[in-house]
């Protein structure tokens, strides 16, 4: 019991090979070695719209970012133009690629660390964030390495899809104390960058039935690298605008502003995503 | 049990002086050993002020809000990863080359080797916290180091980190177990047994937590692995050479035996066993089949027997030597961190099962548990065998005595300050979730428990500082140190 041979072989590979049975090998075994795991293309057959409207709201972000952005368009694109396709093949690389890259920024700013992803049978948790967690919907390539963290200084992230609008997250991740006053979660002044938009200033008629003031301007879709293709934008949405509208073309100016980057895109289609895909083989229960 | 042939060991007090060291001389490589030291000191000084500053996020006083490399979320990777690595791995391989060539009356594999080591090892230190801050941590608790490599692909993107440790974790094993494999026609002492089983844990728990979750194991069997990770890592590593290396120094310095030999025995053969089980109990109530979640419980519940028996032994060993605590300051630290020891030991049965996990799991309670054990107990225990060391190794005596004993109160008290807040936060957290009040009201509710966080951080920092000048200031400052007068409080 005290020689080496002992300590080494049975202390030392025996025990640790015993335990790793018991509690690495056997609870794969009955769980998720008899369902393969789902591959991230898999989790990307249905493309969300809260992905898509990422598109509408942040075009050149999105196109900056996926490699098949140029070949997609969101229903609103498809109702001003009849005549483009939607590109759904596209849809569902670009989605793959903002999930993977989501998750990876996930796990490189260390959200893991504060916010968990699994939601447990007691202390009224499926009240406060959702149904409990099966393993089957963890049987997935983004859970790998797996997420479920072991801190909540923040709130589960477990069912976080769907429950607020991408502007929200935008919102969130500029300032968390905006939205959720209290917030302990740091700013991520990173995931914005700098650029150029177009801005319609409000008709001051309106703006004083409104009670607002008169110099309110709304922005248009697009944060521009440069003033210059701003100005091009600003040019083209000035020769499309409807007739009824066309009082707005001398309220249309470039100002700088700041936005999302793609990374923050991929980011929020993550979060949007979570919670929402069913394992195929659980779908008749669902 | 036979007693074992420890150099160094008896009552006489004979071999506590020059003479003994003289004879052991060219066995000890004494540089390595101090620059181990002051390399351990440097990144416990980094890993703790990375967590003062980290903990001022609460406060909303964060300094580096703009930078990014320096966010919240990356600075506390590095403050886990450089007590771990760069601290906790320096101080006890330091240890380990003076204690392995006195327990075997062999030299280590190489000094040669023992400097690449030394090197390589602090470069990749350095290496995980710079690829933590850009933004490469992987996804492991505790094994954050990066793997170079995109989640969960083989895209490399950073220095393969984890697969250098795995060599440098191998060399570590070369030079150690050689010494050993030498003297192994006699039956070895305990500390040898520990030490020996705890390198070998390493490299396999290393390998397992740091392959297996990333690339094969998805969601709850890729937990599961994550949580043996966790689990081996601190207990059969951390706790092995812990324990090794008290098995040591303590009969040294209080100058008589173990009170059992058949005590440490029992110790180290259950901790062998059970401790490897205990893993899953990082993700309690969780979708880990439930019947290796019950595994897990039983046999961290039994870990406390192991430990009980553990620490009867070393308070029997002390038994009418009592006043050493208050006259000896590396017996002081060692025996405090024995208390903190059973104490996070009996927590753990208590945590462990499911009526107390659901208040406790995902609050403060968590961090302020982890604290006492890896700063109360083995951090402690480092700083103990440091302090018995440093004149042995530089020739001279301690700068300042009161430094130390400012020290020690400020780091203990820091400490025990730190541990109630961060449990009273925990079960307040646990709590009112439990009460489904609104989120923001928790965190609102929270904030005096940070405050108070903060400035028992603050308190443990200084102390660290303190002792980092004490050392510092030992080593320049010529002053023969006298071996037959161990650092006594009334002395100074």
């Amino acid at each position: 019991m005290d020689r080496m041979s002992s300590i080494i072989l049975v202390a030392g590979l025996g025990c640790f090979a015993f335990a790793f049975v018991l509690s690495g090998v056997y609870p794969w075994a009955i769980t998720d070695a008899k369902v393969p795991t789902a591959t991230i293309a898999e989790l990307a057959q249905d493309v969300p719209v809260e992905f898509k409207e990422l598109k509408d709201a942040y075009p050149v972000s999105f196109s900056e970012r996926y490699a098949r952005a140029g070949e997609v368009h969101t229903a609103r694109e498809l109702t001003l133009q009849p005549e483009l396709t939607p590109g759904d093949d596209a849809w569902r690389d670009n989605y793959a690629q903002a999930l993977r890259e989501g998750r990876d920024l996930y796990i490189s700013e260390v959200c893991w660390h504060c916010h968990s992803q699994y939601v447990r049978p007691v202390a009224n948790e499926a009240q406060r964030f959702g149904p409990v967690q099966l393993a089957d919907h963890d049987n997935n390539e983004l859970q790998r390495p797996q997420l479920w963290g072991t801190r909540r200084v923040g709130p589960d992230l477990t069912h976080e899809g769907r429950r607020r609008s991408n502007d929200w997250h935008v919102a969130h991740f500029w300032n968390p104390d905006d939205v959720s006053p209290g917030s302990v979660m740091p700013r991520y002044p990173w995931l914005f960058r700098q650029g150029w938009q177009v801005r319609r200033r409000i008709d001051p008629a309106k703006a004083d039935r409104a009670r607002l003031p008169a110099d309110r301007s709304y922005p248009y879709p697009g944060l521009w690298s440069s003033k210059a293709e701003a100005e091009a934008a600003l040019e083209d949405i000035r020769a499309n605008l409807p007739s009824s509208l066309a009082a707005d073309a001398e309220r249309l100016f470039v100002a700088e502003s700041s936005g999302p980057t793609g990374e923050a895109l991929s980011l929020i289609a993550y979060l949007q995503w979570l919670g929402t895909w069913t394992p195929p083989h659980l779908e008749e229960d669902a | 049990m036979t007693t074992v042939d420890l150099p160094l060991q008896g009552d006489d007090g004979a071999h506590d002086g020059a003479r003994d060291d003289a004879a052991a001389g060219d066995l000890v490589c004494v540089p390595l050993v101090k620059w181990h030291f002051a390399f351990a000191v440097t990144f416990m000084i980094t890993s703790m002020t990375a967590g003062f500053i980290v903990s001022l996020n609460f406060l909303g006083a964060y300094p580096f809000e703009d930078i990014r490399w320096l966010s919240y979320g990356r600075l506390r990777l590095v403050h886990t990863n450089e007590i771990a690595y760069g601290f906790l791995v320096n101080a006890f391989v330091g240890a380990l080359y003076y204690a392995i060539p006195r327990l075997t009356g062999r030299r280590v594999a190489s000094h040669g080797l023992g400097w690449v080591i030394f090197g390589v090892w602090q470069l990749l230190v350095l290496a995980t916290t710079v690829g933590q801050l850009l933004g490469y941590g992987q996804a492991v608790e505790w094994g954050e180091t990066p793997t170079g490599f995109r989640p969960g692909s083989w895209e490399l993107v950073y220095l393969p980190v984890d697969f250098l440790i795995e060599v440098g974790a191998v060399l570590l094993a070369i030079q150690f177990l050689t010494p050993i494999a030498k003297a192994m026609r006699k039956r070895m002492y305990v500390s040898l047994w520990y030490i020996s089983a705890g390198i070998v844990w390493l490299i396999l728990t290393y390998v397992m937590g740091n392959t297996l979750p990333e690339w094969t194991l998805a969601g709850a069997s890729g937990a599961a692995t994550v949580g043996l990770f966790i689990h081996d890592l601190v207990g059969l590593f951390v706790t092995p050479m812990g324990w090794g290396l008290m098995y040591f120094f303590v009969p040294i310095i209080l100058r008589r035996p173990i009170w059992s030999h058949a005590l440490s025995v029992i110790g180290f053969w259950a901790l062998a066993f059970f401790y490897p089980l205990n893993g899953v109990h990082h993700f309690l109530l969780s979708s880990i089949p439930m019947s290796v979640q019950y595994g897990a419980i039983i046999s961290t519940m039994a870990v406390e027997i192991v430990v009980t028996t553990v620490v009867v032994n070393f308070f029997a060993t002390m038994w009418g030597r009592g006043d050493a605590l208050r006259t000896n300051m590396p017996i002081r630290w060692f025996y405090t961190g024995m208390v903190f020891y059973f104490i996070t030991c009996l927590q753990c049965f208590f945590h462990t099962t499911l009526a107390v996990q659901e208040i406790i799991h995902f609050t403060d309670w968590v961090p302020g548990h982890a604290h006492l054990v890896m700063l109360g107990v083995f951090a402690f225990w480092c700083i103990g065998i440091m302090t018995w060391l440093w004149p042995r190794l530089t020739g001279n005596e301690w700068y300042s005595r009161r430094l130390h004993h400012w020290q020690y109160w400020l780091t203990m008290l820091g400490l025990f300050i730190m541990f109630v807040d961060l449990l009273a936060a925990g079960v307040m957290h646990g709590a009112m979730f439990k009460a489904l009040v609104p989120w923001m009201d928790i965190v609102e509710s929270l904030e005096p428990y940070w405050q108070v966080r903060t400035f028992s951080g603050g308190m443990i920092l200084a102390g660290t500082l303190l002792f980092a000048w004490n050392l510092f200031m030992t080593a320049i400052t010529p002053k023969p140190y006298d071996y037959r007068v161990d650092i006594v409080s009334e002395a100074a």
